[in-house]
């Protein structure tokens, strides 16, 4: 009898009790308290923009879900978010233009305690520690002052949010900017990387019991806004090199001529479209500014340094007993042979590669979920945890949950499928060409860190 | 020295025809997709029957019994193959939890023929149409299957011609040598994808179907019987690997992305509805066995075998377009070698009748690296029946193996992994009668 009510008992507990049925095995992980800490990647930032449709599909929610959480909250912004969301209009040539109309606004502004999410969109290592609010660089608010919301930096409000575990994904701002604008003298120097980071790390261990799970730095040459736009000129009519006295017509860099190892940037598509960088008599004879292109040994110095950076994350998370996640690693994997998924092909090349999103730097909806699934397996290894891995398809597949804008898309599409079909040749794939407002965008985000959308420029504090 | 019974030349062209005729599409039943179901006797001893010789498939069994074949002897038959289920499941990260799947239910007969013929006391010569490799997955709802991108249907299809000689060394001993023609045709279908650049979604492109000529390998088979005593015999085969180079063509047939911009494009970068020349490559595996058979009473026969697949050659299948109008791939399958036991009784109860029963364990030689909808393997423990008449000059055999599989699960992403994550279980049984019609003098 005293048997037969325990077990009525427990299945009433059971069947009472939100969530107690679906209880997932964490291990010696504990998610009572998930915090996510970063920069725009850990953000949810899809196509140049902090917008909810996203938000509520990057990987820390995800984490969250699989994990069981069930109040993982997040500084959501309405559609068409924080600069507004780009999005491409017909392909020939690929035009990408930002949703129309004022910028979204916070949904979230007033949870009365700490977001889960803390990340904010162009962070490094070193404004986490510093900065809580863009007034004092920038004269208003931005995108730190909506995710902090002036209750400290974002190292103290995951300390001061009291977490059980912590995911850690930051240092990509601390090379990012000379990658997308080809200055190397925008990488942050080691020693002060070194530094910044322990400083995180150690306060985050020891001033919380919190497990974590971190991630280093993918290198600048796995993204498509580095890799996408050939060296040499290309044909738009047949896709095909134009071949002079036997050899290919390489593009004016700002030193000269460019060569194979160069790197021509998804942003010098406009200056490309006037004729920059192009010899004459097809283009100006001019150079690309030097803010268009990447040299091969600017390149390679940004990769050498991510790699000191990511050996001090290692062994940084090495030290704190925190699972590690290889993202440096996936993305070369992404950039070289690409992952199949159920047959299905993904790779890093733009727009026909399913991962980086329209800025050619954030991932897709899928990018994220693959992201994910990384930390979740690294989680599982380290913590002894079965958390299940996120289902893939619906990122695949899901219409409502591809394209930040894809109703918007979609009727852009329609209006201009006339011209395009009747237009149709392979140039396409060779011929990228961001509108101004887009570039506005894209430099707030991608060329100075920090940047709100709102025009404000954040300055690097180290 | 012509015997009663023996068929003309144009009677064998004929039979052999019909057989290749009738030869289909067949599944996996044997572990990977080799089909040891060669007559009905055999199959109601679970295919136990290496080191018995009174069965005109000792052709295609072992060799080695066709030389105590001391008057002609002839079976033809088939195998009814059917799968009672053939379930999918999926699990996450893809294609998901909830997912399912399951295959069209088969329906094949895939043949067997075999004649012996004395030439002297010592020598016989015999030839067996037999069809020992087949498969054939194919999906239910093409359109909409999760694993369209990897496989809607797979099939590949053979028939070996297998003509033999024998030598009875001593009364105790016989040994025997064949050659095999190995005719095979390859059929691959499946879905294109391509990530719609408008909306990030993956969406459907073409359908690929890819078509082999009826392609042609050699190879060779030998065996030894010896019974040493009236009630002890031990027989042991072997069958040579098989390679087959295949040539046929590929078409990409045309599927509306739902993107009207998107279709525009495609047919500038998909070459549609044109015939495109593939080549590719399938190495059938080497195939040993050894066997036992006690005669614990003159009606009582009871025999252990084992079986050896050397199944590690089938490490990749290239698909290779010399035209450079597709990217050249290949299908990574990794497989390794494996084996199988079986035990069967056959007793006699009275001159006429004979009734069988046996037991068959078979391993998978698929890792789980490569599970997947092309070919989704699994162990299988097998029960069988059998009944046996035995009358003048005709006998009938009917034999019933069925097939528990396995359940089968994908359950690990591996590094280096080509095929790609397809989570989730396959879950299978199945059900083979074979019926096989004989003649001796």
């Amino acid at each position: 009898m005293y048997r037969t009510s325990a077990i009525v008992s427990l299945l009433a507990l059971v069947l009472l009790v939100p969530g107690a049925a679906l209880a997932v095995n964490t291990g010696s992980a504990d998610f009572t308290n998930y915090v996510s800490a970063g920069d725009s990647l850990t953000a949810g930032f899809v196509s140049g923009s902090l917008i909810d449709t996203s938000q509520q599909h990057d990987y820390p929610s995800i984490i969250a879900s699989q994990a069981g959480v069930a109040d993982f909250e997040q500084p959501l912004v309405s559609p068409p978010g924080i600069p507004n969301v780009l999005h491409l209009v017909g392909l020939f040539p690929a035009v990408i233009v930002p949703e129309p109309g004022p910028q979204g606004h916070p949904e979230n502004l007033n949870l009365p305690r700490l977001y889960n999410n803390l990340a904010v969109p162009g962070e490094t290592a070193g404004t986490m520690i510093t900065v809580k609010s863009d007034v004092p660089s920038t004269g208003h608010p931005g995108l730190h002052d909506l995710i902090l919301r002036g209750f400290g930096t974002q190292l103290q409000e995951v300390i001061g949010a009291k977490p059980t575990f912590v995911t850690l994904w930051i240092g990509n701002n601390d090379a990012l900017g000379a990658a997308t604008t080809g200055d190397v003298t925008k990488l942050t120097p080691l020693p002060v990387f070194t530094q910044e980071y322990q400083t995180i790390v150690g306060a985050i261990a020891s001033m919380t019991h919190a497990k974590m799970a971190i991630a280093n730095i993918p290198d600048v040459t796995s993204i498509p806004f580095v890799t996408t736009i050939p060296t040499i000129l290309v044909d738009p009519t047949t896709n095909q090199p134009v071949i002079f006295n036997g050899h290919p017509v390489p593009l004016i860099g700002p030193k000269g001529l460019l060569g194979p190892s160069d790197h021509v940037l998804l942003s010098a598509g406009p200056d490309l479209a006037k004729g920059l960088g192009i010899p004459r008599p097809i283009g100006t004879g001019l150079p690309l500014p030097a803010s268009d292109v990447l040299l091969a040994a600017d390149a390679a110095t940004i990769d050498n340094q991510i790699a000191g950076y990511n050996a001090v994350i290692q062994a940084t998370a090495q030290q704190v007993g925190a699972a590690f996640v290889d993202a440096n690693a996936l993305l070369k994997q992404l950039a070289t042979t690409g992952i199949e998924v159920g047959g299905i092909p993904f790779s890093a090349a733009f727009l026909t590669g399913g991962v980086f999103a329209y800025d050619g730097v954030h991932p897709t909806h899928f990018g994220y979920a693959f992201v994910a699934n990384a930390f979740i397996a690294a989680i599982n290894e380290k913590f002894g945890a079965d958390i299940p891995p996120a289902d893939l398809s619906a990122a695949m597949f899901d219409e409502s949950i591809g394209n930040p804008m894809a109703a918007a898309a979609a009727a852009s599409r329609e209006s201009s499928a006339a011209s395009s079909s009747s237009a149709a040749s392979p140039m396409v794939w060779t011929q990228y060409l961001f509108t101004a407002e887009a570039m506005r965008n894209l430099e707030s985000v991608l060329v100075t860190p920090g940047g709100t959308g709102s025009g404000g420029h954040h300055h690097r504090h180290h | 020295m012509r015997r009663r019974g023996a068929l003309s030349w144009k009677a064998w062209g004929v039979m052999a025809l019909g057989a290749m005729v009738i030869a289909p599409g067949t599944p996996v039943f044997a572990a990977g997709f080799s089909i040891f179901e060669q007559s009905a006797k055999a199959t109601g001893m679970a295919g136990a029957v290496t080191a018995q010789s009174d069965d005109p498939a000792t052709i295609f069994y072992n060799v080695g019994g066709m030389a105590f074949f001391d008057k002609a002897g002839g079976s033809a038959g088939f195998t009814y193959i059917t799968e009672t289920r053939a379930h999918f499941t999926g699990a996450n990260p893809f294609p998901g939890e909830g997912v399912t799947a399951s295959e069209k239910k088969l329906q094949v007969f895939p043949p067997h023929l075999y004649w012996v013929q004395p030439i002297t006391p010592q020598f016989q010569i015999g030839l067996g149409i037999e069809t020992p490799f087949g498969l054939q997955t194919q999906w239910n709802n093409p359109d909409t299957f999760a694993g369209r991108y990897l496989s809607t249907l797979a099939a590949i299809k053979d028939f070996d011609i297998n003509p033999s000689l024998s030598w009875r060394v001593t009364p105790e001993l016989g040994i025997g040598a064949g050659f095999i023609i190995r005719k095979s045709e390859v059929i691959l279908e499946r879905d294109v994808p391509q990530v719609d650049p408008f909306t990030f979604h993956v969406v459907n492109v073409a359908k690929v179907k890819l078509k082999s000529n009826y392609d042609t390998g050699y190879g060779f088979d030998l065996g030894i019987m010896h019974k040493p005593t009236p009630w002890l015999s031990w027989g042991a085969s072997y069958r040579s690997q098989i390679n087959v180079n295949y040539s046929g063509e590929a078409v990409l047939f045309p599927r509306s992305s739902g993107d009207p911009v998107f279709d525009a494009i495609l047919p500038h970068l998909v070459p549609y509805n044109t015939s495109i020349g593939a080549k590719t490559e399938i190495k059938f595996p080497a195939q040993a066995s050894l066997g036992f058979a006690f005669k614990a009473t003159p009606d009582l026969t009871f025999e252990v075998d084992g079986n050896w697949w050397g199944w590690k050659h089938f490490d990749t299948v290239p698909l290779t377009f010399p035209s450079g109008q597709l990217p050249s791939s290949v299908i990574i399958e990794r497989w390794k070698n494996s084996y199988a036991v079986r035990g069967g009784i056959n007793w006699a109860s009275s001159p006429a009748w004979q009734w069988r029963l046996g037991y068959v364990f078979d391993e998978s030689p698929q890792p789980e690296q490569t599970v997947n909808p092309l070919l989704p393997d699994a162990n299988r423990n097998g029960i069988t029946a059998g009944i046996g008449f035995r009358g003048h000059p005709i006998d009938l055999d009917l034999g019933v193996l069925y097939l528990f599989f396995s359940d089968r699960t994908r359950a690990k992403t591996f590094a280096g992994d080509q095929l790609g994550d397809f989570f989730g279980t396959y879950n299978t049984r199945a059900l083979l009668v074979s019926l096989t019609v004989g003649f001796h003098q």
